[in-house]
């Protein structure tokens, strides 16, 4: 048995495979740029790339967050929009529009976090009832979370026909009106939650053997969850605040990236940054140019690509029952 | 040293150990027995700190468990559960490994030792063949034996272990038993092994805690422990001591 290869040189290959992804998808769209003049036009710099930075920084910290909650759930099958995370916060974030915050992204991203933060408390208290946590009951309470807030929500937007828009905007996830305010804000929070996640990696990879488990081995098993749970659901609560509800990307990314590295999160969670960037890039530029000047929600690209290969995880973990 | 000191849990309403004082000794090969329910499961997930009791303290060393950091004490003792379980497909070197996680520094990658040391306790627990194995590609013996030898990669001077052997077969079973019984005389690790069968603690073991109903009903040595009144009591069955055998048989009440 050889050592653990180094995946240095992988990362930085898959990262500069991002970046020119990211530079070819800017000159792709509605308006198309040749490289002298895209770097002058105010379309481009204002408008496109901030969007293609936010939907990477986006699709990272979702794919990481999506890695971080398999391995504390020990469930293949979760990631913040399954397990409800994703709509908490969008409810969040539709009631901080309606107490007149809409124009503070930190406003919004705050509200957001506290729905968010409530939601994993449920989930996490229903959940682990019992000594392991069964999948139906962790996938039943996400998916019924989710339907209580699209019901409030719904209710709100009822109650104030006058920010329905606004509104909507954060159930159907979209980078249209992304702006560099949005980035500054974003990066930080979602750069920094992932260097927490990257700092717990082994962790991770012992909490997958059971909670008592990891305690016997060494692991500070409650603070670690706490630590991990608030830290993704900061980012998760942020990348809702700013471009709303984007399923399942934190499920396909770890997932495919899985199958190919196997179930170490040392390895998951770095590609998991690089892919995850890359897919939600790349959906989101599909999402523009398909049908451009229209554009498509990305979410509901996202949803075509994630909600099959649930149900396809659902019956294949259905059947080793 | 291991000393319970009034020690009692429960669950609810269901008292499962009341009032307990244990001493358990550096190097002693301790069988804890009692009939389904009688709090062995419990009784050790409290030695290794991961219940909080009622009343009384678990003290390790002069010190609660419950104040040792989880790092601290997975230098001190691995534990060994009941039906190991995964959905996420580690091989065997990569579980096995985990049990040097207690000596590793966050960001720091396994060191020449580390690996030596994951080698030798596949060797031992005769599973080196299983090291790329992933865990629905064993049986659950194989599996159980690789999880004895991640506790022995933690390299702890206790060693807890709840019913080990339940997914073995035989020839196993005496293999497993035979290590435990080599690493308890040659490297003096301090062994609490929950067993069923009445034979096998009699030859192996040379301790002896008997629970019963919530209490410790017998400790200390096994021979002078295992009595048929003991048996009688605890699980309700007859025994005859023929030389180093015990033979059962079940009791007809009238």
């Amino acid at each position: 048995m050889g050592k653990r290869k180094s995946q240095l040189p992988f990362y930085l290959l898959f990262s500069l495979v991002l970046l020119a992804a990211m530079l070819g998808c800017s000159m792709l769209g509605a308006v198309r740029f040749d490289w002298h003049e895209m770097w002058q036009s105010p379309i481009f710099l204002n408008l496109r790339l901030p969007r293609i930075v936010l939907s990477v920084l986006v699709g990272a910290a979702l794919s990481v967050c999506g890695a971080a909650y398999q391995s504390i759930f020990r469930n293949p099958l979760t990631d913040p929009y399954v397990l409800g995370i994703s709509s908490g916060a969008s409810l969040g974030a539709a009631i901080a529009i309606l107490l007149g915050l809409e124009a503070y992204l930190l406003g919004i991203g705050a509200c957001a976090l506290l729905a968010g933060l409530l939601t994993i408390v449920v989930v996490y208290r229903i959940a682990s009832i019992g000594n392991r946590m069964h999948t139906t009951t962790l996938l039943l309470t996400g998916v019924c979370l989710t339907f209580l807030f699209s019901a409030l929500i719904s209710f709100l937007m009822v109650l104030h026909h006058d920010k329905m828009d606004n509104i909507i905007f954060w159930t159907m996830g979209s980078f249209a009106s992304a702006t560099w305010p949005d980035v500054a804000i974003v990066a930080p929070v979602v750069v920094v939650g992932i260097c927490v996640v990257l700092f717990y990696c082994r962790d991770l990879n012992l909490l997958l053997a059971g909670s008592e488990t990891a305690k016997s081995l060494g692991v500070e098993v409650e603070r670690v969850k706490k630590v991990l749970l608030l830290v993704t659901t900061l980012m998760v609560a942020f990348c809702v605040a700013t471009c709303g509800v984007i399923g399942f990307v934190g499920l396909v990314v770890p997932h495919c990236i899985r199958l190919v590295c196997g179930p170490d999160n040392r390895r998951i969670v770095p590609y998991a940054i690089i892919f995850g960037g890359l897919f939600l890039l790349l959906c989101d530029t599909l999402s523009r140019t398909v049908l451009a000047p229209a554009e498509l929600p990305v979410g509901s690209l996202t949803a075509l690509v994630g909600a099959p290969l649930f149900i396809h995880l659902l019956y294949r973990n259905k059947k080793s029952y | 040293m291991i000393a319970l000191q009034n020690l009692s849990c429960s669950f609810g309403d269901k008292v499962i150990l009341s009032h307990l004082d244990v001493r358990l000794d550096d190097g002693g090969f301790y069988a804890v027995m009692g009939a389904n329910g009688s709090g062995k499961t419990t009784l050790l997930r409290l030695v290794a700190g991961l219940l909080t009791p009622q009343e009384g303290a678990v003290m390790l060393d002069g010190t609660n468990v419950l104040h040792y950091t989880a790092r601290q004490l997975a230098q001190r003792m691995a534990f060994v559960r009941q039906h190991p379980h995964t959905d996420f497909e580690f091989s065997a070197f990569e579980t096995v490994l985990m049990g040097r996680n207690p000596y590793q520094h966050r960001l720091q990658n396994e060191s020449e030792a580390d690996w030596q040391i994951v080698e030798q306790s596949l060797r031992l627990t005769n599973t080196w063949h299983l090291r790329f194995s992933k865990p629905n590609q064993m049986s659950g013996g194989e599996l159980q034996r690789v999880i004895i030898a991640r506790a022995l990669a933690q390299q702890t001077p206790i060693l807890l272990l709840d019913e080990p052997l339940s997914n073995l077969d035989i020839a196993h079973q005496f293999e497993i038993l035979d290590l435990l019984r080599r690493i308890n005389r040659e490297q003096h690790k301090t062994i609490l092994l929950v067993i069923h069968d009445l034979n096998m603690a009699w030859q192996y073991c040379d301790r002896l805690l008997l629970l019963h109903q919530g209490g410790i009903l017998y400790q200390g040595p096994t021979h002078q422990g295992l009595t048929p009144h003991n048996i009688a009591t605890v699980f309700h069955v007859q025994a005859t001591l023929t030389g180093d055998n015990i033979q059962l048989s079940p009791i007809h009440s009238s």
